[in-house]
C-alpha cells in the first residue's frame, strides 16, 4: 500500500546528488581522454587504432542494441513485472544515438579494416576488367584509392596485395554488395533506424512521466512488432558489414543471431549491475526488489544459454563440413597460436562457469552473487568482442597467412578505445539519467510492477 | 460417493481426518495461512481458484527439492550420453566418420545435450508427481460439497489430522479467529 502512494510522487525516483548525478561528467572526461588516445594512435599506428577502435565500438554498440531489444520485448509482451527496471534499459537504449558520430573513426580506418574496400575502389577507377560495376568512379573513390595505394600503403596490404585483391575472384563476385558506397548507405540506414526506434520509445516513455497518458503505452506497443523486424534485420546486416566484412572470404549464415544473442547477454548484465548500483545509492531502493533481480537473472541465464547454443551451432556445422572457405574463421582463432587460449577461455568463462553458477534460484536471488555473475558475463562479453575482431589484425585474410606473431600482444590502444567509446556512450546514458525519474512514473502498469512477486 | 457394491463390506470406522476452512478472499486465506504457520502447523494445504502471491511464504514452505532431483537426472543423462558414444563409437565399433579423429569432443555435444535435457525433463515431470504424491485417486477434501467452489470464487485451507498440533476444537477456533466464513470437519474411513 505504501508503494501505491509512492507512485504519485515521482520525485523520489530522481537522482538527487550523490555519485550518480555527476557520473556523466566523469564518463565524458574519460571519453575525451580515450578518444584523444585513439587520435594519437591513429596518426602513429593507424592499422592497430582501427582494429582497437572497432573492438571498443562493438562492445558498447551491442550493449545499446541489447537494451533496445529488452525494451521492445517489454512492449511486445505487455510486461508488468519489468516496468521499474525498464527506464534504466531505456537510458542505455537512447545512448544508441551517439553511435552515429562514434562511427567516424571506423570510416577513417576502413582502408585498414576491410580488404574489399580496395577492390571496389579500383573497380570504379575504370579498370578494364570491371565492366559490371560502373558508377563508383563519379563519387571520388578513385582519388582516395590512388592516394592510399601509392603513398604510405594501407597497413599489411602492400600494393601487390591490393592488386591481388582486385583480381580476387571472390571479392569481384561480392563487389555488388561489398563496395564503399553501398556500405555507407547501409550504415546510414542502420543508424537512422536505431536512432529513430530508440528515440521513439524513449520519447513515448518519458512524455508519459508528466502526462500519464495511457495512449503512449498503446502507441509504443503498436510500434514494437514492426520495430522488432527492423531491429533484427539491421543488427544482422550491421554484423555482416562491420564484423564479418573484416574477412570477406569467410561467411556464416548464423552470424547475425550470434551477435544478437551476445548483445542481449551483455545488456542484461549491464542492466543488473546498473540498477544494483542505483539501488545502493538511493532512488531505486524500493522500486527494484529481489523479485525483479530474480527475473533479470533468469533472462541473463537464459540468453547466455541461447548464446552458447548459437555459438556452438556456428562452430559445429563449420567443423563438421570442413569446407576451407568456412573454416578460416576458426583456424585463425584456434590453430596453434595464442588465440586458442582465448577461445578456451570463452568456452569456459562465457558458458560453462556461468551456466553452473547462475542456474540456482538461490544465487539469482542473492544480490551479491548475482552481481558477481553479471560482472563476469560483462567481462566475457568484452573478451568475446576482442576475440571476434582482433584475430583479423595484421593478418592478410585474402592469402590466409597466419597472423604476425609480434602483433598478437594487447595494445594500449585497446584500452584507450574502450575508455573512449565507453566514456562517450556512458556520458550520454548517465546524463539522461539526471534528466528523468529513474522509474517510468506515468506507466499504467507501474503499481503492478512495484508489487511484483515470483511464484 | 454412493455405494454401488452389493457384497457386504466390513464396517470401517469413520474418523475426522481434515478440518476444512472456507474464506471469501485471497487476503483472508493468506493471513489465515500465516496464522497456522505461526501457531506451528506443518501439515496443511491451501486450495484457491488462482495462484495467491506470497502463499509459499505464508505457509512457511521451504524451497522445493525438485531442483536436486533434476540435477541428479541431468548428471545421469550427461554420463549416459558420454558413455554411450564412447562405447559405441570408440570401443565396440570404432569407425571414422567424416574424417574426424576418434574421441572428437564437438561430436559429443548434440547427443550429450539431448540426453541431458531428456533425463532432466523426465526428472522434472516424474519428480514433481512424486513429490506431490500423485497420481492419487481420491482425497478427503472432495467429501465436502462446498469444496467445489475452490475452482470458482472461494478459498480453502485444509488442516490434516497428521499434524501434531491438530485438535478439533483448538484448530477450529484458530481458523474461525482468522476470519474463516465456514469450518467443517471431514471424516473418512481410517483402516
Amino acid at each position: 500500500m505504501s508503494a501505491e502512494s509512492k507512485t504519485d510522487e515521482g520525485g523520489d525516483y530522481r537522482l538527487q546528488g550523490g555519485p550518480w548525478a555527476s557520473a556523466w561528467k566523469l564518463a565524458a572526461g574519460a571519453g575525451v581522454l580515450g578518444l584523444g588516445g585513439w587520435a594519437a594512435g591513429h596518426s602513429s599506428n593507424p592499422q592497430r587504432a582501427a582494429y582497437s577502435y572497432l573492438f571498443a565500438f562493438l562492445v558498447f554498440l551491442t550493449i545499446g542494441l541489447g537494451s533496445l531489444f529488452f525494451v521492445l520485448v517489454q512492449y511486445l509482451t505487455s510486461a508488468r513485472w519489468s516496468v521499474t527496471v525498464r527506464r534504466t534499459a531505456e537510458f542505455f537504449m537512447v545512448g544508441l544515438l551517439v553511435f552515429a558520430p562514434l562511427f567516424v573513426p571506423v570510416v577513417l580506418g576502413m582502408e585498414h579494416l576491410y580488404p574489399w574496400t580496395h577492390v571496389s575502389a579500383e573497380h570504379g577507377g575504370g579498370h578494364e576488367s570491371a565492366p559490371h560495376e560502373g558508377g563508383h568512379g563519379e563519387h571520388g573513390a578513385p582519388a582516395a584509392a590512388t592516394e592510399h595505394g601509392g603513398g604510405h600503403g594501407a597497413g599489411v596490404y602492400s600494393q601487390e596485395d591490393i592488386e591481388r585483391a582486385v583480381h580476387h575472384e571472390l571479392l569481384q563476385h561480392k563487389a555488388p554488395y561489398l563496395n564503399r558506397n553501398f556500405w555507407f548507405l547501409r550504415a546510414l540506414i542502420y543508424f537512422a533506424a536505431w536512432g529513430l526506434l530508440a528515440w521513439s520509445f524513449y520519447r513515448n516513455s518519458t512524455a508519459q512521466d508528466g502526462s500519464r497518458a495511457e495512449g503512449l503505452t498503446v502507441r509504443s506497443a503498436r510500434l514494437a512488432p514492426p520495430a522488432t523486424f527492423v531491429f533484427g534485420l539491421t543488427l544482422t546486416f550491421a554484423g555482416v558489414d562491420w564484423i564479418m566484412g573484416l574477412d570477406p572470404t569467410w561467411f556464416s549464415t548464423i552470424f547475425g543471431v550470434q551477435l544478437f544473442s551476445g548483445s542481449v547477454v551483455a545488456a542484461m548484465a549491464v542492466l543488473i549491475l546498473t540498477t544494483l548500483s542505483l539501488r545502493a545509492n538511493g532512488p531505486l531502493t524500493r522500486a527494484v526488489t529481489v523479485e525483479h533481480y530474480h527475473d533479470l537473472g533468469k533472462l541473463l541465464f537464459g540468453f547466455n544459454c541461447f548464446w552458447a547454443y548459437i555459438s556452438f551451432s556456428q562452430f559445429f556445422l563449420i567443423w563438421y563440413a570442413g569446407i576451407p572457405e568456412e573454416t578460416t574463421y576458426f583456424h585463425a582463432r584456434w590453430g596453434d597460436g595464442p588465440w586458442k587460449n582465448v577461445s578456451l577461455l570463452i568456452c569456459l568463462g562465457h558458458f560453462a562457469l556461468p551456466f553452473v553458477f547462475l542456474m540456482s534460484r538461490n544465487i539469482k536471488r542473492r544480490l551479491s552473487l548475482l552481481s558477481l555473475g553479471a560482472a563476469g558475463m560483462l567481462v566475457m562479453h568484452v573478451v568475446e568482442c576482442y576475440w571476434a575482431v582482433l584475430p583479423n589484425f595484421a593478418r592478410n585474410v585474402l592469402e590466409l597467412t597466419p597472423q604476425d606473431p609480434a602483433s598478437l600482444q594487447p595494445h594500449w590502444l585497446d584500452l584507450a578505445c574502450l575508455v573512449g567509446v565507453g566514456g562517450v556512450y556512458l556520458a550520454v546514458v548517465f546524463q539522461r539519467m539526471t534528466r528523468h525519474p529513474l522509474v517510468p512514473i506515468g506507466d499504467p502498469r507501474l503499481s503492478r510492477s512495484l508489487r511484483f512477486e515470483n511464484f | 460417493m454412493s455405494d454401488t457394491h452389493n457384497e457386504p463390506q466390513p464396517e470401517r470406522e469413520r474418523r475426522p481426518v481434515l478440518l476444512l476452512a472456507e474464506f471469501d478472499s485471497a487476503g483472508s486465506v493468506l493471513h489465515a495461512a500465516e496464522a497456522l504457520r505461526d501457531a506451528g502447523y506443518k501439515s496443511f494445504d491451501a486450495h484457491t481458484p488462482f495462484p495467491v502471491h506470497g502463499m509459499d511464504r505464508a505457509m512457511g514452505m521451504s524451497d522445493s527439492r525438485l531442483g536436486w532431483i533434476v540435477a541428479a537426472m541431468a548428471t545421469a543423462g550427461f554420463t549416459t550420453a558420454v558413455a554411450l558414444i564412447t562405447w559405441a563409437n570408440h570401443i565396440s565399433y570404432p569407425f571414422v566418420v567424416g574424417g574426424k579423429p576418434p574421441l572428437s569432443i564437438p561430436a559429443y555435444a548434440p547427443v550429450t545435450f539431448e540426453l541431458t535435457v531428456l533425463f532432466s525433463a523426465f526428472g522434472a515431470v516424474f519428480g514433481m508427481l512424486g513429490l506431490n504424491k500423485l497420481p492419487r485417486h481420491h482425497h478427503p477434501v472432495f467429501f465436502s460439497d462446498r469444496f467445489r467452489s475452490a475452482t470458482d470464487d472461494r478459498f480453502f485451507l485444509s488442516v490434516e489430522r497428521e499434524d501434531p498440533k491438530f485438535d478439533l476444537t483448538k484448530t477450529r477456533e484458530l481458523l474461525e479467529g482468522a476470519k474463516a466464513t465456514h469450518v467443517e470437519v471431514i471424516e473418512d474411513e481410517v483402516p
